[in-house]
């Protein structure tokens, strides 16, 4: 026998198993931990780090980028109510323009445009472009969806939130 | 050496609790996603069905039984027996 096995004398097999009701308890733990974390997300009255605070003031209109600086089928990023609130303009290749908040509606990872539609690439969503539905991976519910306006003066200009389509109907 | 009153658990409440499990990760999940979007509204509703899903999870494994008592003195066959447990 190995010197070290006399000093540990712990028969592995033994020590690693689990009974049926210890296994139980060790569940019903975790249960409880998710209703701790949904607790703490019911109380917690600021939003989660890298969400936008719905609560913060949007600005009446904010002029984002010339209109002749974005191609067809091209991007542009900018924040809208506070530096949290991420927000994609497109200029798509059919030529209409479109904003979203880049917020995943999965679970908040920033959607980028890739020429077609906008993915996400935490868990593989993706979303169409003309009004933000959900085609395909986790995510359930349309992206949120900004007011574009391209004014005169030849810059594209945020007016704020449009309702969801699902909360339109 | 098991404890006096506690019993061994039967297949179908370890089911029960493991169900339990898997519907309070997707709750959690649902809840996560919706509060990350900015929508709070079924806060409310998901920590009550998730405290009741826990309550059952919690009494179900930790209940203690009444009937199954150790006789006194045949303590090294429960310390056997408790391994099967």
């Amino acid at each position: 026998m190995p010197g070290w096995k006399s000093l540990f004398p712990v028969d592995l097999a033994e020590e690693g198993r689990l009974s049926r009701r210890e296994f139980a308890r060790f569940l019903a733990l975790v249960s409880a931990g998710f209703t701790g974390g949904i607790a703490y997300l019911a109380l917690r009255r600021k939003p989660l780090a890298g969400a936008p605070d719905p609560t913060a003031a949007a600005p009446a209109a904010l002029q984002v980028c010339r209109v002749a600086d974005l191609a067809p089928g091209n991007s542009f990023l900018f924040s809208y109510r506070d530096p949290q609130d991420r927000c994609i303009l497109i200029h798509t290749p059919k030529g209409e323009w479109r904003a979203y908040r880049q917020a995943c509606t999965h679970l908040g990872c920033a959607v980028r445009w890739d020429g077609r539609r906008l993915e996400c690439p935490c868990h593989n969503g993706a979303f169409e472009v003309e009004q933000g539905f959900p085609l395909e991976g986790p995510p359930t519910r349309p992206l949120s969806r900004l007011n574009v306006e391209l004014r005169p003066d030849g810059w594209a200009w945020i007016l704020g939130d449009l309702p969801k389509p699902a909360e339109a109907l | 050496m098991k404890p006096a009153g506690s019993s061994q658990l039967t297949g179908a409440a370890l089911a029960v609790v493991l169900m339990v499990v898997l519907v309070q990760a997707y709750l959690f999940e649902t809840v996560l996603e919706a509060v990350l979007d900015g929508q709070r509204r079924q806060l409310p509703g998901a920590l009550v069905v998730s405290a009741l899903l826990s309550a059952v999870a919690l009494f179900l494994a930790f209940r203690v039984q009444h009937g199954s008592r150790i006789p006194a003195g045949d303590t090294e066959k429960a310390s056997t027996l408790d391994r099967r447990d």
